[in-house]
C-alpha cells in the first residue's frame, strides 16, 4: 500500500465548536478504519495541502465515522472551513502511537487540556465514559482563552458526572457580559484541586507547548515522576510516516515515535519549549 | 555477501561493452563526467565520457534514486476527487559509484525500507543496477577511512570495478552482477588480483588527511548541546541549505500540491528540503522550534553525527561534499573535533 495516497472521506456533518474551531464528522468511503485514542490523521484538501489533525471521536465508532476538530489557522485549515456536508476530503492514517490506555488500566488518570489540544484528549475522555471500570479516579482539567473558546461544551455535563471524577474548567479571561461560574487563570492554577494519587496515576496532557512546560513543572513539584507524564507534541508534518524529517525533535520523530511521549523521553532533546 | 567467489578482468573496451550492454538491456546509464573543474553524474553511452579517475561529483547519485523533485500522484477535482499514481520512471544503472556513495545508498535503502515502506524510492532502487568503482585518489576533504565507509567496500554494488594497473578487476556483488559479467564473456582471474587491489587500497589509505571517527561522537554531541561551537559556527552559516542538498544521506523532503490553471486537476509533489532552512520547522501562526540559526545548524550536524531522527541512516559517510560546497567554509569535522576537546 502507498502510504502517501489519501483515502476519500465524505463530510457527514459539521459542528461549530468555537468561533475558530469546527468538528467535522467524516465517513471513510472505501472500507474499514480503526485507531487508538491519541492517534492522528493527515487530512488533505487536494490542491491546497495536508494537515495533521488528531482524531477527536472514540475508536468504537470508527467503523461508522471519525471526527476531527480543527482550528482555523492557515491555508489547509482555512479551506476545510469552507467545505460543507457532502464535500470530500483526503485522509491518510491513522498515524502515531496514542495515549497509554493499556498502561492506565487500574490507575488514576489526570487529563490536562489547553485550547485546541482538547481534541486529542476527547477520545480518551470518551473511553473513560464508555469503559469506566478500566480506570481509577479520573480528573479532567481544561483551560481555554475565554468561555467561548471551550470545545465540546455540549458534553461537559456528561464529563463532569463521571463517577469518582471531576471536570475543572478555567479561562484566561471573561469578556464583559459573559456568564462564567468556573475558574479564571491558567490551567496549572487548577492543580491545587487535584486529588489523584501521584503514586498510582498517569497524566495525559495536550495543549500549547508553553502550557505543557508549566504543567510539567507543576506536576513534578507535586510528586509525579517524569515517566508518568504523557505529552502530545506538535511539530510541522509533511508525511506522517517517518520519512520527510520535518517533525523531528532531536532524535525523535513526532509522527512515528509520538505524537505522545513521556517527559522522561523528551527532556534531553533539543529545540523545544518543554 | 563478503568476497566474491568469481573474479573477472577486462580492459577499457570491455567496460565500454558493459555500458552498451546495460543500455541495450533498457537501462539509462549514468556515470561521473567531468565538466569544467567538477564532476557530475550524467547520462552516458560510452566509457570515453567517464572520468574513471574522479574524486567526487557535485551531487551524489542520490539525485537518481531520491530525486530533487518528484510527483507522488495526480488528482482530479470535481465531484470529490480521483487520484492516480504514476508509473515509475525508466530504470537507471549507476556506473562508477565510489565506496562512500555506495554506503550512503545502502543507508537510504534501509531508511526507506522501514515500515511503512516508501514505494517510490524502493521501486526505483529495486530496478536500479549499481556498479561501484574503487577510488584511485583522495583529496584533502575525503574522510571515509575514519568513518568506516571506505575506501574498501564489500556490499552495496552489483559489480565493483577496480583499476589494478594492468586492467580492471571486476567483482560481482549480486546474482544480477555475476550474470552480467558472465554474459559479457570477460576473462576469469584468480585471487592474486584481490591481493593487488588490496595493496593499492593500503597505499591509498596513506593519503587521507581529514578524519571524523564515529566512535562516541553521537553521545558526545548530544551531551554538549550548549557548547559554544554551535553558536560560533552558526555566526558564519548562511542557512543556504547547500550542505543538505549535496549530502548523500540527507533524505528530508517537503510535500506540496500544484494545481493546473484550470483548477480542476493537479499533482502532489515532493521536493528535497533542508533543516537548515528557516521554514523547515515552521508551524502555524508563525511558530518555529528552530528559529535560531544555531539551532538549525546544530540539528543538521547532530543528524550527520547520528543523533537526529534518521540516526545511523542519515549519518555522515565522509564524502566531503558539504565541506567543499559550503559558501561559508564550515567543516563538520572541525566542529566534531572541537566537541572532542581539540582546539
Ligand atoms: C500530531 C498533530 C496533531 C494535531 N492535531 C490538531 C487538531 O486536532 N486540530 C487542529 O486544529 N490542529 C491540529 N494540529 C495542528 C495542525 O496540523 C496545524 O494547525 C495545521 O497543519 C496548519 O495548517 P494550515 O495549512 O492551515 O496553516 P499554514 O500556516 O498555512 O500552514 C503552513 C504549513 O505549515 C505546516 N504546519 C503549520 N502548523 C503546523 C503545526 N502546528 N503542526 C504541524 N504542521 C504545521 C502545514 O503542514 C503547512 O505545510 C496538529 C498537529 C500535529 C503535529
Ligand atoms: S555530512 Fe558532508 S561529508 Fe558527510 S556524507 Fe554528508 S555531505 Fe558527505
Ligand atoms: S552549506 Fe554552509 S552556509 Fe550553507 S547551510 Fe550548510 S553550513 Fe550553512
Ligand atoms: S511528518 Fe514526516 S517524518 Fe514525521
Amino acid at each position: 500500500m502507498n502510504p502517501y495516497v489519501p483515502r476519500i472521506a465524505v463530510i457527514e456533518s459539521i459542528v461549530d465548536e468555537t468561533p475558530d474551531i469546527k468538528t467535522f464528522r467524516l465517513r471513510i468511503t472505501d472500507g474499514g478504519f480503526s485507531f487508538v485514542p491519541g492517534q492522528f490523521v493527515m487530512v488533505s484538501v487536494l490542491g491546497v495541502g495536508e494537515s495533521a489533525i488528531s482524531i477527536s471521536s472514540h475508536p468504537d465508532d470508527a467503523e461508522k465515522f471519525i471526527e476531527i476538530s480543527v482550528r482555523k489557522v492557515g491555508n489547509v485549515t482555512g479551506s476545510l472551513f469552507r467545505l460543507k456536508p457532502g464535500d470530500k476530503v483526503g485522509v491518510r492514517g491513522p498515524f502515531g502511537n496514542g495515549w497509554p490506555v493499556d498502561k492506565a488500566v487500574g490507575k488514576d488518570l489526570l487529563i490536562v487540556g489547553g485550547g485546541c489540544g482538547q481534541g486529542a484528549l476527547r477520545p480518551l475522555i470518551l473511553d473513560v465514559l464508555r469503559h469506566r471500570d478500566r480506570y481509577g479516579r479520573v480528573e479532567i482539567l481544561y483551560g481555554a482563552r475565554t468561555p467561548q473558546d471551550l470545545m465540546f461544551k455540549y458534553e461537559h455535563d456528561v464529563w463532569a458526572s463521571v463517577p469518582q471524577g471531576c471536570l475543572l474548567l478555567t479561562v484566561d479571561r471573561v469578556p464583559p457580559g459573559v456568564e462564567w461560574k468556573h475558574n479564571v487563570g491558567v490551567v496549572t492554577r487548577l492543580f491545587e484541586h487535584v486529588t489523584v494519587d501521584p503514586a498510582n496515576s498517569l497524566v495525559c496532557i495536550c495543549g500549547p507547548e508553553i502550557m505543557m512546560h508549566f504543567a510539567v513543572k507543576g506536576l513534578l513539584s507535586m510528586g509525579f515522576k517524569e515517566s508518568q507524564i504523557y505529552l502530545s507534541m506538535e511539530r510541522r508534518m509533511k508525511c506522517g510516516v517517518g520519512k520527510c524529517g520535518h517533525c523531528q525533535i532531536g532524535g525523535k520523530y513526532v509522527c512515528k515515535d509520538g505524537p505522545i511521549f513521556t517527559y522522561e523521553e523528551l527532556k534531553l532533546e533539543p529545540d523545544k519549549i518543554l | 555477501m563478503g568476497k566474491a567467489s568469481q573474479l573477472f578482468k577486462t580492459d577499457l573496451k570491455g567496460l565500454d561493452r558493459l555500458i552498451k550492454k546495460l543500455r541495450s538491456d533498457g537501462y539509462v546509464v549514468y556515470g561521473p563526467v567531468k565538466r569544467g573543474r567538477s564532476w557530475f553524474f550524467l547520462e552516458i553511452d560510452s566509457v570515453k565520457q567517464v572520468d574513471l579517475n574522479y574524486v567526487r561529483t557535485v551531487l551524489p547519485p542520490k539525485k537518481l534514486l531520491h530525486p530533487p523533485r518528484e510527483k507522488l500522484f495526480e488528482f482530479k477535482l470535481g465531484d470529490g476527487f480521483e487520484v492516480s499514481e504514476k508509473p515509475m520512471p525508466p530504470t537507471v544503472a549507476l556506473f562508477g559509484v565510489h565506496p562512500c556513495d555506495l554506503k550512503a545508498i545502502e543507508r537510504q535503502d534501509e531508511f526507506f525500507s522501514q515500515t511503512p515502506e516508501d514505494p517510490y524510492y524502493l521501486a526505483r532502487r529495486r530496478n536500479a543496477l549499481i556498479i561501484g568503482l574503487t577510488c584511485t585518489r583522495v583529496d584533502e576533504n575525503c574522510f571515509c577511512l575514519s568513518r568506516g565507509t571506505g575506501p574498501e567496500v564489500s556490499t552495496g554494488f552489483d559489480i565493483l570495478i577496480t583499476d589494478v594497473g594492468n586492467g580492471y578487476l571486476l567483482e560481482p556483488g549480486s546474482a544480477k552482477g555475476l550474470e552480467l559479467l558472465k554474459s559479457l564473456g570477460f576473462q576469469e582471474v584468480g585471487d592474486e588480483y584481490l591481493e593487488a587491489k588490496q595493496k593499492l587500497i593500503e597505499e591509498l589509505k596513506k593519503s587521507f588527511t581529514k578524519q571524523m571517527p564515529p566512535e562516541g561522537l553521537a553521545e558526545l554531541a548530544k551531551s554538549m548541546l550548549e557548547h559554544e561551537v554551535w553558536k560560533e559556527t552558526a555566526e558564519r552559516c548562511l542557512s543556504c541549505g547547500n550542505c543538505s542538498l549535496v549530502c548523500p544521506t540527507c533524505y528530508c523532503f517537503d510535500v506540496y500540491d500544484v494545481l493546473e490553471l484550470n483548477l480542476r486537476s493537479g499533482v502532489r509533489v515532493r521536493e528535497l528540503d533542508s533543516c537548515q532552512l528557516l521554514e523547515y520547522a515552521e508551524v502555524a501562526l508563525g511558530g518555529n522550534f528552530r528559529r535560531n540559526r544555531f539551532q538549525r545548524l546544530r540539528h543538521w550536524m547532530l543528524c550527520k553525527f547520528g543523533v537526529a531522527g534518521g540516526g545511523l541512516y542519515s549519518s555522515c559517510v565522509g564524502c566531503g561534499r558539504c565541506i567543499v560546497y559550503c559558501p561559508a567554509n564550515i567543516d563538520l569535522t572541525e566542529v566534531a573535533s572541537r566537541l572532542r576537546g581539540g582546539g
